[in-house]
Order: structure tokens, then sequence, then C-alpha cells
């Protein structure tokens, strides 16, 4: 006997929030790991990001800086993106990224069931690509 | 693909500007597409070597983001070319341009790096070019090291004066090394004495090697002539039989296969 259509839709989809929560829980989780490893990590303040600007990418630990200068050059990826860069593993780059969203350095964005990281320089950025355009 | 290279050096004066100019002129003169981009927005020197006045857009603008990066192109393959394309963006040598480009904030900073990293789409893979030449500030500060930061291959100039030599050494072991650069070194204005005995000369280069923990590139020798024409003709196009040329001939092949 076949599941009613209607039946079968739903049941997908309640296994695709479950993946999709399975997916955020495994990065929350390599986040933890990560911050256990390398000790208490700055903290966004009052939700106010911080700059990546060179000064900063040379402060940062050489793990890190691998990382967000690959993300700068690649301007948004996911962490599948970067570990292909950089030749290490994709559980560790999500982690190093991750890591760099709560320093408050990236910003970080689901889009269905991936994740894009990216350095936000923000909106005027794309207006001014659109006046470009124009002209 | 082409390359994006960075001619950098710790001290002023240490012949950045006239390596880059030389080194676009001898890539074009081959056939190639170049673009030479004046980044010492703190002392420009480009508008001068290439005599140029005014233009519509400066580099400060692509910067600002008030223009493409094409806007600020001037076309100089008819003049300073005789086969391939030569390309040149200048910096705002005013003192008022200087002034703003010195008061610019870290947020300003971290757009101008997103900038000067997007020229690797814009100018090698749009504009099919082969290569871009920056010509930076010296030391350690934002534009150069954005500049060091967006290209793909860093030539390090240095004097034969201790206080270069130990600061270039610092410069390449706390920011080459942390950013994993495929850098070059070239030292200018080497005694011609010493360069004339080849055990001395190869004892130097040892010496520097070790000292840089870095392939030493060339070392060249102080030209009379070349410091007679202060900076107003292309060597490349003027004299390319000149010894001077006949080593940056080597530079160019050496940073092509790094």
């Amino acid at each position: 006997m076949t599941l009613p259509r209607r039946l079968e839709q739903s049941s997908a989809s309640i296994l695709q929030k479950i993946k999709e929560s399975l997916d955020r829980l495994n990065e929350k989780m390599e986040v933890m790991i990560e911050i256990q490893k390398h000790g208490q990590l700055r903290q966004v303040q009052d939700g106010v990001p911080d700059v990546l600007d060179v000064m900063t990418l040379l402060s940062l630990p050489d793990h890190l800086r691998k990382t967000a200068v690959t993300l700068c050059k690649l301007d948004q990826a996911t962490a599948d993106d970067v570990a292909e860069q950089t030749k290490r593993a994709r559980a560790v780059e999500s982690g190093y990224l991750n890591q760099l969203v709560l320093m408050g350095y990236v910003k970080k964005e689901r889009r269905g069931r991936k994740a894009y990281f990216y350095v936000d320089r923000e909106r005027e950025e794309k207006e001014a690509s659109k006046t470009w355009e124009k002209s | 693909m082409g390359k994006i290279v960075a001619i950098h050096s710790y001290k002023g004066g240490t012949g950045k500007t006239l390596l880059a100019v030389n080194l676009a002129a001898l890539y074009a003169n081959q056939g190639k597409g170049v673009c030479l981009l004046d980044l010492d927005f703190r002392a420009p020197s480009l508008q001068a070597v290439f005599k140029v006045h005014n233009t519509e857009y400066w580099l400060n603008d692509y910067l600002n983001g008030v223009c493409e990066i094409k806007r600020t192109l001037t076309d100089f393959s008819q003049t300073h070319a005789r086969r391939g394309k030569l390309l040149v963006g200048f910096a705002n040598p005013s003192t008022e341009a200087i002034r703003e480009m010195t008061a610019k904030d870290r947020k300003w900073e971290m757009k101008a790096l997103g900038r000067l990293l997007s020229l690797k789409t814009s100018l090698l893979n749009d504009m099919q070019l082969d290569f871009v030449i920056f010509d930076t500030s010296p030391g350690l500060q934002y534009s150069s090291i954005n500049a060091i930061v967006s290209s793909d291959v860093a030539l390090v100039v240095s004097g034969m004066d201790i206080s270069d030599i130990k600061g270039t050494q610092r410069m390449i072991d706390e920011l080459y090394d942390l950013f994993e650069k495929k850098t070059g070194l070239i030292m200018n204005k080497v005694f011609a004495d010493i360069l004339q005995s080849k055990t001395h000369r190869a004892d130097l280069a040892k010496q520097l090697m070790n000292s840089y923990n870095l392939p030493l590139m060339e070392m060249i020798p102080c030209f009379c002539d070349i410091l007679k024409t202060g900076g107003t003709t292309v060597f490349a196009n003027e004299n390319p039989e000149h010894p001077f040329i006949k080593t940056l001939d080597r530079v160019a092949a050496q940073v092509e296969n790094l």
C-alpha cells in the first residue's frame, strides 16, 4: 500500500528539517571543539562586528589567518570552497569559519542546505557596483 | 591565468618605481598585456615618469568606490611598448589627496583590500592581462600590506645599507611568511666592484641568502647612467641593451616561473 501523496510530501519536509537541524548542531559542536582547543575567544561585543582588515589578519593565529585570507580572496564561500583552497579538511575549515563568525569578523548566511560565509564589506559596495553597471 | 606582482621594500628610495616601470615595459615589449598601478598613495611617482598632469579618474577614486578600475587606466601601448599592451593607473599626487588617503580608517582599508583583491577578476580574467604590477609604498603600512595580500608574487627590493637589510629581514619573517607569499629578493644598487669579482659576488650572495632565508633573485649594480636620467626615461625602451635591462630580463623570467 502506498502512502497518500500529501503524507509523502510532509514526511520528506520533516526529514529535510531534521537534516538541517543536525547540520546546524554539527557546526555548533565544531565551534565548541575549536573553542576548547584554542581557549576562550573574544566574543562580538554588543552585536557590533569587528573589521577584518590586514592588521587584524596579521594578529590572528596562523590557522585562522589562512582561513580568513582565503575567504577574503573568495569573497563568499562555503566551508567546502575554503577547504578546497587550503587543502585542509572541510570540518576543520567549518570550525575555523564559525570561530571567525563568533569573533565578529565574518558573517554567515544560510541558503537552503548550504551555509555561506563572507566578509561584510557593506551595502555601499553593492550599490557602487550597480552604479557602475548603469554607467 | 596572469599574475599580480607587488614590488615592495622596507625603506624608500630602493628603486621600486624604476624596477616596476621597466619590468612592466619589458613584459609589454615581449608582447604581453600589462597593467602597472601606482599604489604609493603617500608619495605618488608614476604620473611624473609618464608625464601625466591630470586624468579623469585616479586609483584613489577606484579604492573610494567611485569608478571601475578600467576608468583609471591610461593606455601607453603606442608610446611605451613595442608590441604588447601597457596600461597605467596613477595615484593622485595632490597634497589634499595624499592627506585624505593617510587619514582613512580601518573599515575603509578593509574595503580597499576587497577592491584590490577583485582586480584578479577584473584585470586578469575579464581583461585577459598577463601581468598586473603594483608599485607600493615602502614599509609596513595599510596600503603596502593590502597590496602584498592581493598579489600572487611579491618582489622585495633592498639596498646594501645595514638598516635596510635588517628591516627587510624582519619584514620577511613577520609579514611575508605569515601570508605564505611567494617572494623574490632583489638587491639593488650593489657596489659594482663587489659584483665584478666572481668570488666576492658568490660570498655576498651566500651571506645575503643566509640572513634572509630566501632565494636571492638578482644583485643589481649601481648604474650612474641610470641615476643621471633622473627617472625621466623608460630604460627598457630607450636602452634595451643596457646591463640593467639584461638583469631585469632575468628577473622577468624568474617571476614567470615562480
